[in-house]
């Protein structure tokens, strides 16, 4: 299927060597909490007003099935989709908030720094130039005062991974096909992540 | 090939364009594309083409040069790779086909370029540029000096249609067309000559995203797939 050699190799692994356990439901504060987008916004808001532009990153994790990639997606509430990922500390890194934003939401030990996670490239960045839901892929002009960027990250997946997630939530593997295009089910950036893939030529691994 | 996070972009004042004699298209009508891809399918094999993203800023927005033929379709500029051609070869090959000025004592002349503007009441304004240069002057050009990027996109055509994907539809084991975008860096002055049958067009991203009815889907999605670049908007 791949023709050309390309530098640019991705492996996904077969999606049965994962193992998908729930585990108990987590406190959740405001930050890492469910929310309706109006309490969103209104939260963003404040934020802002304190710390400025908000970072975050997410994380797109690739596995096989049936010879085409899927995108591991967590769903909540039965209708909004979440890359895994969230808001960055003021002063930290995005490589280091990503794996600790993978750790609460997928690893066994939800405190743990995630450094068992493998960040790889920068996928794409996404700005929202006001506190509405928009978000668009490079600053608009005019825009001074940006108040959310978003950073996409692909990232690898270890030979074997057990994860845990919360239970008010559903890890699902969803095709790229599925998900290409698709954005009044998944929003913006999850129907662009095929387009930002495009460009790795995938290895599939058999088990 | 160079892999750089930072893109330069100067504004387009920085080059020079000129004129040279038509390219036609050799298709007719999509008809006739997807007959000749058939032809050459049984021949060649999946064909292979490359295309290439020049990027210039104005107002600090990066754009990018577009060719259009007739009066409205617009493409990047690329085409296909002969068998057993290089990647990087072929598009240098196919930009200086395209836009290269290869006669020595070429006469630059008018042109229009198109150019939209983003208004303080948010509107897109189409505005008109125009680009005189005095005669007689001498161009060497040697787009080979142009820096080819990484590769930012790839799409796959599963059947003789018009359909492209970003990625090889499941069950789909023999695609018809492999479709490369590469980054292309330029320096600050470069001279391009555009075939007279076409325009060339400064096209700003904002209005290439999501533009799909306008630019189609492969070139209204290279604004998300440059989203990761950082552009360092270069003023003269």
């Amino acid at each position: 299927m791949i023709c050309h050699p390309s530098p640019n190799i991705f492996k996904t692994l077969p999606l049965r060597r994962k193992e998908f356990k729930s585990r108990l439901h987590i406190e959740k504060n405001n930050h890492s909490g469910v929310f309706t987008t109006a309490s969103r916004n209104s939260c963003t808001k404040k934020n802002y007003a304190a710390r400025g532009i908000r970072t975050s990153v997410e994380a797109v994790l690739l596995v096989e099935l049936f010879k085409h990639p899927h995108l591991l997606l967590l769903q909540v509430r039965n209708s909004i989709y979440k890359l895994p990922g969230g808001r960055l500390r003021p002063g930290e890194s995005d490589v280091d908030g990503l794996k600790r934003k993978l750790a609460r939401k997928l690893s066994v030990n939800e405190d743990g720094d995630g450094s068992e996670w493998e960040v790889g490239e920068c996928l794409g960045m996404w700005w929202r130039p006001d506190f509405e839901t928009l978000v668009y892929p490079f600053l608009p002009p005019n825009v001074k005062q940006p108040k959310e960027c978003t950073k996409v990250f692909l990232v690898k997946l270890p030979a074997s991974r057990k994860f845990i997630v919360p239970k008010n939530m559903r890890l699902l593997a969803v095709p790229l096909c599925q998900v290409h295009e698709n954005h009044k089910t998944y929003g913006q950036i999850i129907s662009g992540v095929p387009q930002l893939l495009s460009k790795f030529s995938f290895n599939m691994i058999e088990s | 090939m160079v892999s750089s996070q930072v893109v330069n972009t100067y504004p387009l004042s920085s080059y020079t364009f000129g004129t040279k004699e038509p390219k036609m298209e050799k298709d007719t009508s999509v008809a006739d594309r997807l007959a000749r891809m058939k032809v050459n399918y049984m021949k060649e094999g999946m064909r292979t083409s490359v295309e290439g993203i020049l990027l210039v800023q104005e107002h600090n927005h990066p754009h990018i040069l577009l060719l259009q033929i007739g009066n409205t379709f617009c493409k990047l500029p690329g085409g296909r790779l002969k068998p057993g051609e290089n990647e990087i070869e072929g598009l240098k090959r196919k930009l200086t086909s395209k836009l290269g000025a290869n006669s020595p004592a070429l006469v630059p002349d008018w042109q229009v370029l198109l150019l939209f503007r983003f208004t303080d009441t948010g509107e897109s304004l189409l505005i008109f540029a125009f680009c005189v240069y005095p005669h007689n002057v001498l161009l060497h050009i040697i787009l080979g000096k142009l820096q080819i990027g990484e590769c930012v996109a790839i799409w796959w055509r599963p059947n003789f249609e018009t359909i492209m994907y970003p990625y090889c539809p499941p069950h789909i084991t023999k695609p018809k067309e492999c479709k490369k975008l590469f980054l292309v860096h330029l320096s600050e002055r470069e001279y391009f000559a555009v075939p007279k049958n076409l325009k060339l067009l400064a096209v700003p991203l904002f209005e290439l995203y999501d533009n799909v009815q306008r630019y189609g889907p492969v070139i209204s999605t290279i604004p998300q797939q440059l989203s990761r670049f950082q552009f360092k908007m270069i003023t003269n």
